[in-house]
């Protein structure tokens, strides 16, 4: 299966379940009876990426043009690096509210570094302690925006 | 002579300067645009005198307009919506080796942009405010319509149902939340953090710079060897030629007058300038010149740095001679002006001209002062990208991971933010472009508003589309552009069968 096919069946099962959704969105007595009401653009949307994707699903790929097989454009790629990043995004922000936006910024720089194969630590502590340190004072000091302090700065009692 | 006299008083040229830094330095941050830039600096300006506060908010605007392209340019991190079609081939340019060039191209037309503009605005003013009066939500979703029509300037040969496809999830995106009219939920599956919808920014940054970060280790690919291969001279070179500017002149003139006359509306604002000066000029280009569309092409970086800028001069119209918002950004500025107490409005003119010219004239100001202070500066900006890979993409996630965060301070923003991420990574490799999918989602809310009012206007009839002149003429003009593609492959398929 080529690639855009590959993509546009999976954007053909996600309007199928987003037009389904949109039955179940609740209308209020009053717009029941309106040409236009709250579930209307949804299914106008939902037809629409519907008819696309079968379109491309149907249609034969653009001449001319060596397109690839889905599984050519998603293999032979550094998977376990990206998923590694991501990974390290989804903790920072489960970590932010816990141990502040400082801290947390820190280590998900450091680990970030560290992922993508940067060994010199001391490069890796200068380009990261500095810069988060710099930011947030640029935010909180000087743009006066309000940047709270971890949860955890409250339960050890560092701040009140 | 009441503008120019109270601009060039020395504290307000002192605003329009510190307006105009304050404003680039701000706008280069993800996250934080125009709007976020002009808010913070309201209380700064309590203390002072309201044409000085208003020259500096103008400077602030400006500023972080420009701010903002700086960040498309650079790292593909547009962090506000009029400066997403920068990125289109702004960034490809900078990944080619001419950061320099890129942002000069971007500076100048911007300069050129709202100057021109700002002549305009002198000129016009009266004259398009009543044309924005006689606009009715039938012609605004007319005009969102054709907005649309942007898509095929990002459809590339047999790329068009991608686009549309694409164009279509982003609408649907822009479902999520409650529903403006009736008040109900929309798919947000009981969660209180989806009440108000995907922001913007959240999406802007999961589908351009996270996802470019996240391509880029995907396929091992090291953009800094480009510019180990060239010297820090060469990153830095600004150098524009003759031929170069001959080539983006005309592209210049006739985006500066689409951005004002679509600024001047309220609530189309300077996205819906940019995106529709990118694909008015891609269509008018040469067969040659459109293949470099998205690829680096000079055309394709002016025009919608021209259109942005124009139209967020062309915003101020409304506001200043109706009292009404054309943009956020101006939505902010009618608070502070009434926190002068002042009341914008037709009268304004009348009552209080030195605040209404002193704002017009440091726009042009604010246009010299940009150029005079961000040129010097670019070298040093588009450093940047020889930063190696291994620093420069977690600094890239880190800056859209706060962008992201700091407008709620929430988590669930990141969260969703990576989730879409993955998706976008993936249809990405799969070739669907993600430029279209954020113009549907900018467009998608104002369409169904606008469309649900023309509908009750015209009692649930759709003749809107036709009894009214203006939407009617809009439309022409929509399917014009929507069939010139299929015409164009018809005739090309007639002269050569195996073109697709």
């Amino acid at each position: 299966m080529t690639r855009e096919k590959a993509g546009a069946l999976f954007l053909l099962l996600l309007f199928m379940g987003y037009g389904a959704l949109a039955f179940q969105i609740p209308l209020i007595f009053l717009s029941q009876g309106e040409t236009f009401n709250a579930r209307s653009m949804p299914y106008g949307i939902a037809i629409a990426g519907m008819v696309f994707s079968l379109l491309i699903l149907i249609l034969p790929p653009a001449t001319g043009k060596k397109t690839q097989t889905a599984r050519q454009a998603l293999s032979g790629l550094d998977w376990r690096r990206a998923a590694y990043l991501i990974l390290s995004m989804v903790i920072y922000s489960l970590a932010i509210p816990w141990i502040g936006f400082l801290l947390s910024s820190i280590f998900f720089l450091i680990a970030g570094f560290y992922i993508l194969g940067e060994r010199n630590i001391k490069l890796i502590l200068l380009s990261s302690i500095p810069l988060v340190i710099v930011l947030w004072l640029l935010l909180s000091k000087i743009l006066g925006m309000y940047i709270a302090p971890g949860e955890i700065f409250y339960i050890i009692g560092l701040v009140k | 002579m009441v503008g120019i006299t109270t601009t060039l008083i020395p504290i307000n040229i002192a605003m329009v300067l510190l307006g105009c830094f304050v404003g680039s330095f701000i706008g280069m941050l993800p996250g934080l645009g125009p709007i976020t830039a002009v808010a913070l600096m309201i209380p700064v300006t309590y203390g002072f005198d309201p044409s000085t506060g208003m020259v500096l908010l103008a400077g602030v605007y400006y500023g972080a307009i420009f701010g903002g392209s700086t960040c498309s340019i650079l790292i593909n991190a547009p962090g506000e919506a009029a400066t997403v079609a920068t990125a289109f081939d702004g960034y490809p340019m900078a990944q080619q080796g001419k950061p320099g060039k890129a942002l000069a191209i971007a500076a100048y037309s911007s300069f050129s942009g709202g100057t021109i503009a700002v002549v305009l605005l002198m000129l016009g003013a009266p004259i398009m405010a009543n044309v924005a009066k006689s606009f009715q939500s039938s012609d605004y979703f007319a005009l969102m319509v054709m907005g649309l029509t942007a898509v095929s300037a990002f459809a590339g040969r047999g790329g068009f149902l991608k686009a549309l496809l694409m164009t279509v999830v982003g609408l649907m995106l822009a479902t999520v939340g409650t529903d403006q009219t009736s008040g109900v939920q929309r798919f947000t599956f009981g969660s209180m953090d989806l009440l108000d919808g995907l922001s913007f920014v959240m999406l802007a940054m999961a589908t351009f710079a996270i996802t470019e970060g996240l391509i880029m280790v995907l396929k091992r690919q090291d953009t800094t060897s480009v510019f180990k291969a060239k010297n820090i001279a060469g990153i830095s070179d600004l150098k524009v030629t003759k031929e170069e500017f001959k080539k983006i002149g005309p592209t210049i003139g006739r985006s500066s007058l689409l951005g004002f006359l679509i600024g001047a509306l309220p609530g189309a604002g300077a996205t819906l300038g940019s995106f529709l000066s990118y694909g008015m000029e891609r269509n008018l280009a040469k067969p040659a010149d459109r293949e470099q569309f998205g690829k680096g092409s000079i055309i394709g970086l002016a025009a919608p740095e021209t259109g942005n800028n124009a139209a967020s001069t062309g915003s101020f119209i409304p506001l200043l001679t109706l009292g009404i918002p054309g943009s956020g950004t101006t939505a902010v500025m009618l608070g502070a002006l009434i926190a002068y107490g002042i009341e914008p409005g037709p009268r304004m003119f009348v009552e209080r001209p030195e605040v209404f010219w002193a704002v017009i004239m440091s726009m042009y100001l604010g246009n010299i002062f940009l150029l005079i202070l961000n040129l010097p500066l670019i070298p040093y900006f588009a450093r940047l990208l020889a930063v190696p890979k291994n620093i420069l993409i977690p600094g890239i996630f880190f800056f859209s991971i706060i962008g992201v965060y700091l407008i709620t301070f929430n988590n669930f923003d990141i969260k969703a933010m990576i989730l879409i991420a993955t998706v976008a990574l993936v249809l990405r490799l799969l070739d669907f472009p993600m430029a279209p999918l954020l113009l549907g989602f900018i467009l998608g809310g104002l369409m169904e508003d606008n469309l649900r009012r023309s509908l009750m206007i015209y009692d649930g009839s759709f003749s809107f589309l036709w009894e009214r002149s203006i939407t009617l003429i809009i439309n022409l003009i929509t399917l014009s552009l929507l069939a010139t593609p299929v015409l164009q492959w018809f005739l090309a398929r007639r002269g050569n069968p195996k073109v697709a």
